[in-house]
């Protein structure tokens, strides 16, 4: 390597480029005396030659021409009969001319070759930067993909640490929870005289309070179940789930009047419990704020979004929301309603919107106060829908 | 308390215990119960050694199985009593407040005849309880070698 890089060397600085060009064609003369005083004849020509494809190779083309220049001048001056002036005999022409000729032929070569030379070693330093940059790169990949190990690793202990945090609320919490709504109603059985109303009704209220509090850890513990347990995708015919869905919801709902109306719905890609979950949620909610309503309309149906999505809207015309808090719907434990008006602990929408996301979806809603709402949510379209449907009997 | 429990109750909780015994004595089952409070002292009745080494060698007709116990937990009494042939045949029931899928896996893969989380309503614990004790104590016709009901 060194070798190479030593050999295709360029000398630099214009002076000593040119400068070579003088003193080889000095010494080319100098060796052609000392030549001629051995005795040895006509050998100045080729030692001239040889000077000038030295100062080619190591000094380029501009100093090559002068010393080509030089040396013909020397040659006619020195070495052409007759001696000691520049006028070339009539004889001695055809020499002179091979010797000029000869000259640059072998500048022209040593050119030539320089120029290849030239080429190569730009080729060797492209490959060479080229080889660098794919070394840098590779190491930048190593570098990414060791932080995405570690990630991961992270990732997976966090998962673990929440996965044992909810372990123990389920084990630990609901223990003293239960021992609080159990101690207060046997109290309130133990002592139903001696109890004045006040009493009860405090009684009453620590009892509300934990089974409240029951509820409470129950649907956070269902609720971070969702992100912790496999989803099996498959094809899902939206238009069976929905018909479930409102089967045992319509059910369970007596004493009030629902007028239901649902269009049709296409063949989804995902986990079907988890859909059905959503569909029990948005579709419950919907019953549930519009019983205040003589006759309850719910309406559910899908709009073909653009792409590969569909999207599938539950509506309503119970009591709306204001879009002031639109972007409060879906957390956890947010509410718009007091309690007593409405009940429910408030995670039925972080529910939705929690598998819809995980699904690859989104959630949206709209509303307005005393008019009904209408949530809507997007899914995947199922990539083989009709042969899904077509093989259903 | 009589060492001749037709109900095994394994639970390390005195509230959950006082709970679980209002609960079976609404059937008056609440005598034929025998109460240990870790996975060890379970062990050591079923197997009648140490402080029960006198008692009368018959297994009890049902096992209220706690899960989350000192020494020894829940699975490993359940694991240890279905890999020991005089004892397998024990009806087992896990009694826990353990919603988590994972405890009911591992409860039915070492074949516990019923898995019951401990419901926080009061009504609905007492029920169970109530239920699981007339179950297992009196409709159900316990392997031959359980103790049998005092008449």
């Amino acid at each position: 390597m060194t070798y190479w890089r030593d050999e295709f060397q360029r000398v630099e600085s214009p002076i000593l480029r040119y400068g070579l060009a003088i003193v080889s064609v000095a010494t080319a003369v100098a060796i052609g005396f000392a030549l001629q005083a051995y005795q040895f004849r006509d050998v100045e020509a080729p030692v001239l030659a040889l000077a000038i494809g030295l100062v080619t190779w190591y000094a380029g083309t501009g100093p090559a021409v002068l010393a080509v220049l030089l040396s013909t001048t020397a040659f006619a001056y020195l070495f052409t009969e007759p001696l000691y002036s520049f006028y070339v005999s009539a004889r001695d022409l055809p020499y002179f001319v091979v010797f000029v000729f000869s000259a640059v032929v072998v500048a022209s070569f040593s050119a030539v070759r320089r120029r290849i030379e030239e080429n190569l070693r730009l080729a060797r330093d492209h490959l060479r930067a080229e080889l660098e940059e794919r070394r840098q790169r590779e190491g930048e990949i190593r570098k990414l993909n060791q932080e995405l190990t570690l990630r991961a690793a992270e990732l997976a202990a966090a998962n673990k640490e929440l996965e044992s945090f909810a372990y123990s609320v389920s084990h630990d919490l609901r223990a003293p929870l239960r021992h609080l709504v159990g101690y207060s109603e046997l109290l309130q059985k133990h002592a139903p005289n001696s109890l004045d109303d006040k009493s009860q009704r405090y009684i009453q209220t620590i009892l509300e309070s934990g089974k409240r509090m029951g509820n409470l850890i129950d649907d956070l513990l269902a609720f971070s179940r969702i992100g912790r347990t496999e989803s099996r995708t498959i094809a899902v015919d939206l238009q069976q789930l929905v018909k479930e869905v409102v089967a045992e919801i319509g059910a369970q709902t007596t004493g009030q009047d629902i007028s239901w109306n649902v269009g049709a719905l296409p063949v989804c890609y995902g986990d079907r419990s988890l859909l059905k979950l959503v569909v029990v949620n948005l579709v419950s909610n919907a019953v549930k704020f519009s019983g205040k309503r003589r006759l309850a309309k719910i309406e559910i149906g899908s709009v073909d979004a653009d792409g590969d999505k569909l999207e599938v809207f539950v509506r309503d015309n119970g009591v709306g929301f204001d879009m002031q808090y639109v972007n409060k719907l879906f957390g956890v434990f947010q509410r718009l309603h007091r309690t007593d008006e409405f009940e429910g602990t408030g995670i039925g929408l972080a529910t939705v919107q929690r598998i819809v996301h995980r699904h690859g979806g989104t959630v949206r809603a709209e509303g307005t106060v005393d008019q009904g709402a209408t949530f809507y949510f997007s899914l995947p379209k199922a990539k083989h829908s009709v042969k899904g449907t077509a093989s259903a009997p | 308390m009589s060492e001749l429990g037709r109900i095994l109750v394994v639970e390390d909780d005195p509230r959950d215990v006082e709970l679980t015994l209002t609960a079976l004595d609404e059937y008056k089952l609440a005598n034929e119960v025998f109460v240990t409070r870790d996975g060890k002292e379970a062990l050591d009745y079923l197997y009648c050694r140490e402080q029960f080494a006198s008692r009368l060698d018959e297994s009890p007709a049902v096992i209220l199985l706690d899960l989350k116990l000192p020494k020894v937990n829940g699975l490993e009494v359940l694991q240890q009593i279905r890999s020991d042939e005089r004892l397998k045949m024990i009806p087992v029931v896990v009694l826990t407040s353990s919603h988590e899928e994972k405890d009911m896996l591992a409860s039915y893969q070492l074949g516990v005849n019923a898995y019951v989380v401990k419901p926080v309503d009061f009504h609905e614990f007492v029920n169970a309880v109530k239920e699981l004790g007339m179950f297992w104590a009196i409709i159900n016709q316990p392997p031959p070698g359980s103790a049998k009901k005092v008449p």
